[in-house]
């Protein structure tokens, strides 16, 4: 994650594009300074010895159906090889030993920074999630129940916090299964609410790993699991930034994102692609 | 995304009301009627500069106050609960107001009525952090959706997103403001297509490219 974010503040300053540019950063690997493996990738991440606070446990606003699935698959993580992967309050507690580049620094102080997904500290206000990954099929589920100051429409969940969720689950796997990093794109087609203080279930899986891209596709459903995946919708023409290393835009897929709840079919569409450096230049393999 | 129909009424009464200086209850909708209750209290408009705000968010924010002068421009207003409906949680406040100031989503729309075009002059601050340093791709997503589904409401009263599709091309600062510029591009029916940027204060740089499908509502029917 972070050695593709110092490669993209490369390019961007060699551009002139970032203010106070350009800087020329270091030759710079985390997964070579750590090992490349998923597993030390993961055991990075999870940093089970440590007296930060998880907040993906449970707690006393999860609702019944959160609660049943979280220990459904608490039980999968000791015999199926799930991971359940801990949330901590900011991204820079996930790998402590990185220091990024001056061009990656914020003016503000970093002890006030959050993750957008952990704001608040008062339980079932905002974001309730936990992220079971599982390494070797790289696909995750996520647990999430919205709170009322996600609210959008009146008694139902806004739609930028679902997006949000998307987005985190879907980069979280891409750093863990690809060292994914920056998300490239996002679409998703909307089709019906989530009522506030009820479960969505997301479901994310690597569908495929080319030219420097994840294609990660995401469903989202309810408790009821009537879950159907679609067809993905179309293609459409990728940017070769910020990985101009690509000769010709590449095309991307888009997944389908389907969400059915109690009251009717919800469909949620997400195609979404994570750029990750290629390590041609370091002669790693991809 | 999902547009909340709550600020995008109460704004739309306002400026409806402002524009055409009618009594609002006499124009509005039988639906809209029903649903505002009576206010006694002014409900606080978070769309004004506060202590937390940026230089370039302020002079940004003078600059199209400026524009607002000849009244081609409008300033939205922005408040942070809703009075929709009698069974809302107590607890219950737009997603996007829900911060104490300077550390969430400080911004402020702007909407042009003959371009028929919207402008978020939007500061994101240290708690919607994703990659440490840089805007989490879901506040970016949730501040496109806002400024969109804004430009799709005003014209066309009750919409919901049905789509966004959103291309990331730069990594956001955490703490800079950015100029978000959506516009609508096409209504077919109940369908508003609408495309947006998001650009730097100077407009050199381009971090986002997004499109966006809104449907409008039947207000016959219920939301779910």
């Amino acid at each position: 994650m972070m050695r593709r974010g110092l490669q993209v503040a490369a390019r961007l300053s060699h551009h002139g594009a970032l203010p106070g540019g350009p800087y020329i950063l270091p030759t710079f690997s985390p997964a070579s300074a750590f090992g490349s493996s998923m597993d030390s990738m993961v055991s990075r991440f999870c940093q089970e010895k440590t007296d930060l606070k998880n907040y993906a446990l449970p707690n006393a606003s999860w609702c019944p159906d959160m609660l049943n699935l979280y220990h459904k698959f608490l039980e999968k993580t000791k015999a199926d090889g799930w991971i359940r992967l801990p949330s901590f309050k900011s991204n820079r507690n996930h790998i402590q030993e990185l220091k990024l580049p001056l061009v990656l620094t914020v003016s503000s102080d970093k002890s006030d920074c959050h993750i957008f997904t952990r704001c608040t500290e008062t339980e079932g206000q905002s974001y309730e999630y936990v992220i079971f990954f599982h390494p070797s099929k790289k696909k995750s589920v996520c647990l999430f129940q919205p709170g009322p100051y996600l609210e959008g429409p009146p008694g139902f969940a806004h739609g930028g916090s679902l997006a949000a969720m998307i987005d985190e689950t879907v980069s979280k796997t891409a750093y863990l299964a690809g060292e994914g990093l920056f998300t490239l794109n996002l679409n998703i087609r909307f089709k019906n609410l989530i009522r506030m203080g009820s479960l969505a279930v997301l479901n994310v899986g690597v569908e495929k790993v080319e030219d420097q891209k994840l294609y990660i596709p995401c469903v989202a459903q309810s408790t009821d699991q009537q879950t159907i995946y679609t067809k993905a919708s179309g293609r459409e023409r990728l940017s070769p930034r910020p990985c101009p290393a690509t000769p010709t835009p590449r095309t991307n897929r888009k997944g389908m994102l389907r969400i059915q709840s109690q009251a009717g079919v919800q469909l949620f569409r997400v195609g979404l692609d994570t750029c990750r450096r290629h390590r041609q230049s370091e002669g790693k393999p991809n | 995304m999902l547009r909340s129909c709550t600020a995008a009424l109460r704004t739309l009464r306002a400026l409806r009301g402002r524009r055409e200086g009618a009594s609002p209850a006499a124009r509005d909708p039988v639906l809209v009627r029903r649903w505002f209750s009576t206010e006694k209290v002014i409900p606080k408009d978070y769309a004004l500069p506060n202590p937390s705000w940026s230089k370039d968010l302020r002079l940004l924010f003078d600059q199209f106050m400026k524009k607002c002068e000849d009244g081609s421009w409008e300033r939205l207003p922005s408040y942070k609960n809703s009075k929709l409906v009698k069974e809302q949680l107590s607890q219950a406040q737009l997603f996007t107001r829900g911060y104490e100031d300077g550390l969430g989503f400080e911004y402020v729309i702007f909407y042009n009525d003959d371009e028929k075009r919207t402008v978020c002059l939007f500061q994101g601050g240290p708690y919607l952090q994703g990659v440490p340093g840089f805007l989490h791709g879901g506040a970016i997503a949730t501040m496109i959706d806002a400024t969109v589904g804004m430009c799709a409401a005003i014209p066309g009263g009750i919409v919901m997103t049905a789509n966004l599709n959103i291309n990331f091309k730069r990594p956001i600062p955490l703490c800079s403001v950015v100029v978000i510029n959506s516009q609508l591009d096409k209504i077919e029916g109940r369908k508003f297509f609408l495309s947006c940027t998001v650009r730097s204060v100077d407009e050199k740089i381009l971090y986002s490219e997004a499109t966006g499908l809104f449907i409008k509502l039947d207000p016959e029917k219920s939301l779910i």
